[in-house]
């Protein structure tokens, strides 16, 4: 599986339910003889092995019959079965607070994909990828062969969805894929590329595994990965190349580590990331402490804020977040009161503001929050938790949550997503 | 955590000027966040490398939300809100005062709780859309049902005259079991000096939903014994990650002090070693004490 895209494209087709099971991996017996008469006739270049057979489509591939191809031409791959309607779920506008359906800034159904994600349309986005895809927009669909656009549009939408909150639609449309490390149909014979864009391979590991309820496929899928980031390294021609695949091959480790955390294992995410390479900006210091925390082991935590290495504000972080586990929030405060002098990070204030409510001054804490929305701060977190405020601070909160909605759908559109849900609000 | 509103003390029907809010403080989440894929995806937007994006955790803290599960040795965290809902400032509302009491499953009688606030326990002034806040803590150790009594009392002053107000409200909530301890105690051989010696095996079984790591285990022993854990401490390893469902076997040596020593016997015969005790930390640290009851042992006869 090292290189899924020099393997042999044998392996008898099978006819299976699309969407239920999960896909097939590509595994190849001693059965899987080359039985196909039409690919008999079109072995390609090479006369080497029978292994290198001529590129044909699966039967999962709708559209059924091949069309004869001239021998030796290797054939656009058919993804028409990617386009279909009824892989995708609509996204109604209900659980969007009336501030942000009712506002101005909503989109019209002119605005290019481009634009609403440069704006931060991230459900129009979405809506808008599907209806590309299908064909019922104003746009034609793309062309069943044009595999950069199909899974460009596909990326967009399952991205979207995962950043909308609607991971759980994500997980169900990405089945679709099946089996990306089926060679035949996702690997370009004439260059050996795989045909999906590496961040789409990526994201599709986790919705897959989520989708298919199998968290334990996932650490496979990305060592799969992992193991094919490990040959580019090796055959890279430039050091550009080499740069890439490096980085990839880190963020697949670092991917392993949360697939582990979501199937609750942080022991095991804990014991995973004391593997991995620590380029010294913070980020693997920050992500053992908070692993650590998560298992409730403090002390090892703590020791992680000694390793930050460049970023010296990480390990202030880390120490304030021990402080606040063991339950000592005067002492998180004081550091979070600083970290805040430092810079202006969303983080901190929440954090400080989290603090404040925990040290009966929730007064202040809502003060800093309100001060975080009113410099165009909105993350789930900061609405969320002075959301949570405002139902303490009243009786009738719906009143200061609705505002809350007006103040956030007043804010400037950005590609960091403009519109909230109700959730959001707890409204 | 259900509530209810008792009738208020007071005969005056008109709703109450004052509203009491609760919110139960586990400690708060490290957000888990949702997949990152793009820039446009981080948690919070932050100029430097305070976000582990793309690792799945990220330092930004999250209120828990108001459900959750209560569970014997952990603390009972909670924040009281009284809040001064009157539109505008056509009545004064003075000396605010709040106060909590819990109700165990065992103990007849409520317990007082501390109340800690910013500016101490004595009554407050509140103005039209004020606040006071204070935090109760309690710690748990008692399965079953767990009533949190809170009492508001505040005079009301209007143009032409004042009153005392009060009202209560009840909390209820369950607190689970967290931790099973099953014990056994076995004799061993007596050493040669003629001290005697039995060994205690435990089996801790995680019956919480949250993963908990073993801090210490120990034995309070009577006098005239001592104890020997055989146990990660032995090796200096830190304790181990038990997840829910779990269960960890633990092992002490208990043995006589003096040869053939004294040993404190209850009527029924038995003899009485001592108490286990357990701490653990959850999830954000979150900290969990228990000790069991007396263990003992039949004499042989």
């Amino acid at each position: 599986m090292s290189e899924p895209q020099r393997t042999s494209s044998q392996g008898h087709s099978r006819n299976k339910s699309v969407t239920k099971s999960r896909p097939r991996s590509s595994t190849k017996g001693p059965l899987d003889v080359d039985d196909d008469p039409l690919t008999a006739s079109s072995t390609p270049k090479s006369n080497l092995s029978p292994a290198q057979s001529a590129p044909r489509r699966t039967s999962r591939s709708p559209g059924a019959r091949l069309p004869v191809t001239q021998v030796g031409q290797p054939q656009a791959k058919d993804f028409s079965f990617l386009l279909k309607p009824e892989i995708y779920h609509p996204l109604p506008p209900q659980n969007i607070p009336a501030a942000f359906r009712n506002s101005d800034k909503q989109p019209g159904t002119e605005v290019p994909l481009e634009e609403l994600l440069e704006r931060g349309h991230l459900r129009a986005a979405a809506i808008a990828a599907v209806q590309e895809l299908t064909g019922s927009g104003a746009t034609r669909p793309p062309d069943p062969t044009d595999s950069k656009r199909i899974f460009e549009l596909l990326y967009t939408r399952l991205a979207c969805l995962t950043l909308i909150d609607a991971t759980q639609v994500a997980a169900q449309e990405v089945k679709a894929l099946e089996d990306l490390n089926n060679t035949r149909l996702y690997v370009d014979e004439a260059t050996g590329e795989h045909l999906v864009p590496w961040e789409l391979r990526v994201l599709n590991v986790r919705l897959q595994a989520l989708g298919f309820g199998d968290m334990r496929r996932s650490i496979m899928s990305y060592h799969d990965l992992a193991r094919e980031s490990r040959s580019r390294i090796a055959k890279a021609t430039n050091d550009e190349e080499r740069q890439l695949w490096k980085a990839r091959l880190h963020q697949l480790g670092v991917k392993v580590a949360g697939a582990l955390v979501e199937m609750n294992d942080a022991a095991g995410a804990a014991a995973h990331l004391k593997g991995l390479h620590d380029n010294g900006d913070g980020k693997m210091a920050l992500s053992k402490a908070l692993v650590w925390l998560q298992l409730g082991d403090v002390d090892n935590a703590r020791r992680c804020a000694a390793a930050h290495g460049d970023a010296e504000t990480v390990g202030d972080i880390i120490l304030a977040l021990c402080d606040m586990a063991d339950t000592k929030y005067e002492a998180a405060l004081e550091r979070w009161e600083a970290l805040r002098e430092e810079s202006q990070d969303e983080m901190v204030g929440v954090n400080a503001a989290v603090c404040l409510l925990y040290l009966g001054r929730l007064q202040e804490g809502r003060e800093i929050m309100e001060e975080l929305i009113n410099s165009g701060f909105s993350s789930h977190t900061l609405l969320f938790n002075l959301s949570t405020v405002y139902e303490l601070c009243a009786e009738k909160n719906r009143n200061l949550k609705m505002a809350l909605t007006e103040r956030t759908a007043a804010m400037a559109e950005g590609p960091a997503g403009w519109e909230k849900q109700t959730a959001d609000f707890k409204l | 955590m259900s509530h209810q509103r008792y009738p208020s003390h007071d005969a005056i029907k008109e709703p109450h000027s004052i509203s009491l809010k609760q919110q139960t403080l586990a400690p708060p989440l490290s957000k888990s966040t949702t997949l990152e894929p793009s820039p446009a995806s981080l948690a919070y937007q932050t100029k430097g490398s305070t976000n582990p994006s793309p690792f799945l955790l990220s330092p930004i803290l999250n209120l828990p939300f108001s459900f959750g599960s209560a569970y014997t040795g952990e603390t009972f965290s909670c924040t009281l809100c009284a809040n001064n809902d009157l539109p505008s400032s056509s009545r004064a509302i003075r000396d605010v005062k709040i106060e909590a009491e819990m109700k165990t499953p065992s103990v007849g009688r409520a317990q007082k709780l501390e109340l800690k606030t910013q500016h101490g326990e004595g009554p407050r002034d509140l103005e039209p859309g004020e606040t006071v806040q204070g935090v109760v803590g309690f710690d748990l150790k008692e399965e079953g049902n767990h009533v949190l009594a809170v009492t508001v009392s505040y005079y009301e002053v209007s143009e032409t005259s004042g009153r005392t107000r009060t009202f209560r409200k009840l909390y209820q909530f369950i607190c689970k079991s967290s931790l099973i301890v099953r014990t056994k105690m076995s004799p061993l051989p007596a050493l040669p000096s003629g001290r005697r010696r039995w060994v205690v095996e435990a089996q801790l079984e995680n019956c919480s939903e949250d993963v908990m790591q073993l801090e210490t285990v120990g034995m309070s022993v009577e006098d005239g014994l001592r104890w020997k854990g055989c146990n990660w401490e032995v090796a200096g390893a830190k304790g181990p990650v038990v997840k829910p469902g779990e269960v960890e076997q633990v092992c002490f040596v208990v043995e006589t002090v003096d040869e053939g020593g004294v040993m404190k016997a209850l009527p029924d015969g038995r003899l009485v070693f001592g108490v286990l005790e357990i701490s653990w930390r959850g999830e954000m640290g979150n900290r969990g004490y228990l000790s069991t009851g007396k263990l003992g042992t039949k004499v042989r006869t």
